[in-house]
């Protein structure tokens, strides 16, 4: 599962990544091969059905590659032991579509992820508030996500994200479903959690000022990385 | 927030379709609770109303049924001076309708038998002998008839005088006709028919010495068999016969609150199938997914069992003041029933959850990266 290395593991790191579907008819990424370190803020872009997504999924152990190798802090995410493990303390995903559940209140939402980490009733409250002061919306603690804006619900989300610590932010698309006030606001956002925080953010776009903001963009086309620098 | 709370708020997602299921697992629930309950208290009614007539054993025909077929009189004769009987009585019971009463009990006793004895005078006497045209009624029976001291009263072919109404120390005994024994094999002609012999053991018998008792009255009259009062009841095929239909009854409408469970938990799992993956994708386990659903089964299958008891004991109550069955059974809603019907909603609020909380676990929450 452990790749040797001089300098020890690196963060992420993937070889090869390959993910077909429909019996190989559809190849969405072949033979991605990228390196990230601790604590950078990268881009991928490129145009739909490029792969993008589908990179994210792999990072995010919500998908298997086909072939290839992923892995994290040294440790294959394929073949992680606990898959749900990993996506409950390591990963913080953030959607274009919210994504948020519409029978909970901002502050249940944030909760939700806390369910799978050893948190009393009372911590998991202290926690989601702390969250939401942090991206502003402390006063909409118990508004359901229909009576908040599209910015504030990507808060929300990206308050969600944080709960439970995770080192690597996945975002796909976050201003995808914003006006350009919230976008830019919601950017802002994260930019300073990912700076403030020394957090590893992935952030997908295909926009190409968005792109620009982070520290290197990889880009992509017919699934394969076709450049890979800073912007 | 608890994980309590999310299983609450799955169930308050949708609170018609929740409602409408709850509905007909309650039915379901008020089908045992009914049936079981009334199949019970008529089994129990019965028990009392020989304990009231102080009856340790019951011989009758070795076929079983409520009103088991008659035999020849002269069995008494044989069994009466077997050691540890202290009395006998012949009988002949019938369960027919009497006048505007569709269900009745008819019951002849032999003039002086011991059965007599427990009956307490309400108003009027009891018949002066047992060739007197006349009958007593218990207080129910007399009620559901409409009947008063002095009136007459018909049975079968031949009309009697109501002498007396009495009060028997159980639902049985006064939701009955009772007459001597002779006049009533008159009536039906079977003379010297009886299809029970009551019998009272010495006091102190113990319940071994009863048991030996009876097997000595059957090698005495092996036409017959002996049993003991719960024996009788238990064996008797009237009783099984009510209570594989109570039962089987039950069970049907227990199958119907599965299917609507399952339906409803099914389509829970359809409708939210975007919201299951973005809880796995946001680190769930899928333990905690399928627990999720079944915990919302279960409490469906909860909530069913306390509204379906309720209902059940409600029917119950109204079914049993109706003038078919008033003064045959004293329902039996026991602590045990009411609690074995709440056990077995939830146990079928748990079996209709196990397919969709199996589906729920098997969805990829790569999906929840899809729009929607």
């Amino acid at each position: 599962m452990t790749l040797p290395s001089a300098s020890g593991p690196s963060f992420l790191e993937a070889k090869g990544l390959t993910r077909e579907f429909d019996e190989g008819h559809v190849r969405a990424l072949r033979g991605v091969d990228f390196s990230i370190n601790e604590g950078e803020f990268i881009a991928i872009t490129g145009p739909s059905g490029c792969g993008k997504s589908t990179l994210l999924q792999l990072l995010g152990s919500l998908d298997r590659p086909t072939s290839g190798t992923l892995l994290y802090r040294g440790i294959s995410v394929p073949d992680h032991p606990d898959p749900a493990a990993y996506r409950a303390r390591e990963v913080g995903f953030i959607f274009q579509a919210f994504h948020l559940l519409p029978t909970f209140t901002a502050a249940e939402n944030v909760q939700i992820p806390m369910f799978e980490i050893d948190r009393s009733v009372s911590e998991r409250r202290e926690r989601a508030f702390e969250l939401l002061k942090l991206v502003g919306l402390e006063k909409r603690l118990d508004h359901f996500p229909s009576k908040l804006s599209g910015g504030e619900r990507q808060r929300v989300a990206i308050a969600r994200s944080l709960a439970n610590g995770p080192s690597l932010l996945l975002a796909d698309e976050p201003t995808g479903n914003l006006d350009s006030e919230n976008a830019h606001s919601v950017l802002e956002l994260l930019i300073r959690l990912q700076q403030e925080q020394g957090r590893t953010m992935v952030l997908v776009t295909h926009d190409p000022t968005i792109a620009d903001r982070a520290g290197r963009i990889l880009r992509m086309k017919d699934g394969q990385v076709v450049s890979d620098g800073k912007p | 927030m608890t994980f309590f709370t999310v299983v609450l708020r799955g169930l308050w997602r949708r609170p018609l379709r929740t409602g409408l299921t709850l509905a007909g697992i309650s039915i379901g629930i008020a089908a045992v609770v009914a049936l079981v309950g009334m199949s019970r208290g008529f089994e129990k009614g019965w028990q009392v109303g020989l304990k009231a007539r102080g009856t340790d054993i019951v011989v009758r025909n070795k076929t079983g049924g409520l009103t088991p077929k008659p035999f020849d009189a002269s069995v008494r004769d044989r069994i009466a001076n077997l050691p540890r009987i202290a009395a006998t009585c012949n009988l002949l019971v019938q369960v027919t309708s009497v006048e505007d009463s569709d269900l009745m009990i008819l019951s002849g006793r032999e003039w002086g038998g011991f059965s007599w004895s427990n009956l307490e005078l309400i108003s009027g006497r009891m018949p002066s002998d047992a060739t007197e045209e006349a009958a007593v009624l218990g207080q129910t029976a007399a009620e559901i008839l409409r009947k008063k001291v002095g009136d007459p009263i018909q049975i079968e072919t031949k009309e009697l005088k109501v002498v007396g109404i009495v009060k028997g120390g159980a639902l049985v005994e006064d939701g009955s006709v009772i007459l001597a024994l002779s006049l009533l094999q008159g009536i039906i002609g079977s003379p010297n028919q009886i299809n029970a012999i009551d019998v009272r053991a010495t006091p102190g018998t113990t319940e071994q010495q009863l048991a030996e008792l009876t097997r000595q009255i059957q090698q005495l009259a092996p036409e017959v068999r002996a049993l003991t009062v719960a024996e009788h009841l238990s064996h008797a095929e009237g009783f099984q016969l009510i209570k594989a239909m109570s039962w089987g009854t039950s069970l049907l409408a227990i199958l119907v609150g599965v299917l609507g469970v399952m339906n409803t938990m099914l389509m829970t799992v359809f409708e939210r199938t975007h919201e299951i993956c973005v809880l796995l994708a946001v680190g769930w386990r899928r333990g905690r997914v399928m627990r999720m659903i079944l915990y919302e089964s279960a409490l469906l299958g909860f909530f069913g069992g306390i509204v379906g008891v309720a209902l059940g004991a409600v029917g119950v109550k109204v079914l049993t003041a109706t003038p078919a069955i008033r003064g045959l059974l004293q329902p039996d809603l026991s602590p045990s029933l009411l609690g074995l019907s709440i056990v077995i909603a939830v146990a079928v609020g748990i079996m209709s959850g196990l397919y969709p909380a199996w589906r729920s676990s098997r969805l990829m929450p790569s999906l929840a990266l899809q729009n929607g």
